[in-house]
């Protein structure tokens, strides 16, 4: 099985778009670059960076030819993670490198990471048909109601993925858990 | 027996009954997406809790209030590029309607977006005035009755031209749907960092423009008695720099407009078909050279 999993990552890869991701790995440590020469505050920019690249890794979930490799001996969920593998591995490096240009008060992967499950758990639960836009979207919505939501009790929880990172991405991995085989 | 006779359509007005009917549909479509409105409900919200508050960075509420756009434009954006992005279908070239046609409509319909950002952006004229203005600069240089310019105010228009030709650009060319989620995002939220082109040289550059810019006058040790009366300053504790004067300007913000006038140009032209795509780009970058070279002439 595990053979069959390290076979197909290299067709894989090459049939993930890599130019939208990288494009977008360009904007962010360009922004990053002129907070550091503007001397500001450079949360907001990495909070952007977390949900932005999240949403990079969950929306590698999309695979057009699903259909035709449900008859291979690989199983769904095994070919998802090699997919979150594939992306999540260079937008963690992204990420440390837009951390390491920073003196952020937000630091770390636990942000990024507990998107990421976030979409993942969501892409998993969500209606077929649908689940990996929704699923992409989810870091961006979590991103933006934490921004804008009056300060009060739903937007601390909202906030979870930034205060409370690791554990929201242990509730999201044991929600990917249980939705392993959908 | 009776016959009915029915007038054939005339040359000339059935092409624009073709586009007019695509219209509707393709409207009917847009402004049926829940992401904008939704968008547009966060924006507002946002908009509204900018109020002056003692003790606020000089400018802080002036400053807050045109990026509050955000979402709305990432709203904007992503219902246009979705009917750009089904026109990639290769059912589409088979249909007895033109490319550049097709196009047309699907750009008509998503006007409504900019009369939206149109209405959105009298709404935040009339919330300034109903906060009996804005606070800007410090003693002696400080007014609390600041109002955004109508140039200010116009680039909440001309940033939805530029949401709409954002997605139809991004939707048309991108290959993937779901890749257009991140992509929008991360584009008009960073920009949404107003600080991050706050530096006189960048300021020309950006998307959302806020002013005012901080223009360094003096040391911090300069009698600020000693600036012209009509300044609007800020100086220690706010800044390390010494004493810098507030600087709005209408001018500043038109030559802004028509910079992103030209960037909303440039970006249709990616999303149009061959045929009069030299054009649009051609504009484009006239406009946007000028709107540049404005800016740069305007600001001391």
């Amino acid at each position: 099985m595990n053979t069959a999993l390290a076979q197909a990552a290299v067709p894989t890869a090459r049939a993930i778009r890599w130019t939208p991701a990288v494009c977008l790995a360009g904007v962010l440590v360009a922004a990053t670059v002129l907070a550091r020469s503007a001397g500001g505050p450079a949360d907001v920019v990495l909070a952007i960076a977390a949900a932005g690249l999240a949403a990079t890794v969950v929306s590698g979930l999309h695979d057009p030819a699903a259909a035709m490799l449900s008859a291979v001996p690989v199983s769904v969920m095994q070919r998802r993670v090699l997919r979150l593998a594939l992306l999540g591995l260079p937008a963690t490096a992204v990420w440390f490198l837009l951390d390491s240009l920073t003196a952020a008060q937000v630091s770390g992967p636990g942000p990024l990471l507990a998107l990421t499950a976030c979409g993942v758990a969501v892409a998993l639960w969500a209606p077929p048909r649908r689940a990996v836009v929704m699923g992409a979207s989810t870091p961006v919505a979590l991103f933006a109601l934490h921004q804008f939501l009056p300060s009060g009790t739903v937007s601390d929880v909202v906030g979870w993925w930034l205060t409370e990172p690791w554990w929201v991405l242990a509730a999201a991995t044991l929600l990917c858990v249980a939705g392993r085989r959908r | 027996m009776s016959m009915t006779t029915v007038r054939p359509a005339t040359a000339a007005s059935a092409p624009a009954t073709v586009t007019r009917a695509l219209v509707v549909i393709e409207a009917r479509r847009m402004l049926g997406n829940p992401v904008p409105w939704a968008c547009l409900a966060l924006t507002i919200w946002a908009m509204w809790t900018v109020t002056p508050e003692p003790g606020e960075w000089p400018g802080a509420s002036y400053e807050g209030i045109i990026p509050a756009v955000a979402p709305f434009l990432f709203g904007i954006s992503v219902a246009a590029s979705l009917p750009f992005h089904r026109a990639r279908h290769d059912v589409a070239p088979a249909a007895p309607v033109s490319e550049a046609r097709r196009t047309l409509a699907r750009l008509l319909a998503a006007l409504p977006f900019v009369v939206v950002a149109l209405a959105y952006a009298v709404l935040v004229a009339w919330r300034e005035r109903d906060l009996g203005g804005l606070w800007i600069g410090m003693e002696p240089g400080r007014t609390t009755e600041a109002l955004h310019t109508t140039a200010e105010l116009a680039q909440l228009v001309a940033l939805a031209l530029v949401a709409v030709a954002l997605g139809a650009a991004l939707g048309r060319r991108m290959s993937r749907l779901v890749a257009l989620v991140p992509a929008l995002f991360v584009l008009w939220f960073v920009v949404s960092v107003y600080w991050l082109f706050g530096q006189a040289a960048l300021t020309p550059y950006s998307m959302i423009q806020v002013q005012p810019l901080n223009i360094t006058v003096g040391p911090s040790s300069a009698d600020p008695l000693s600036f012209p009366s009509d300044w609007l300053l800020v100086g220690n504790p706010h800044t390390s720099e010494g004493w810098q004067r507030q600087w709005v300007s209408e001018a500043l913000a038109w030559w802004h407009d028509v910079w992103l006038l030209g960037v909303a140009a440039l970006l249709l032209g990616v999303a149009w078909p061959r045929s009069g795509r030299r054009a649009l780009l051609t504009v484009g970058t006239v406009l946007a050279v000028a709107g540049l070279v404005g800016q740069h002439v305007v600001i001391p």
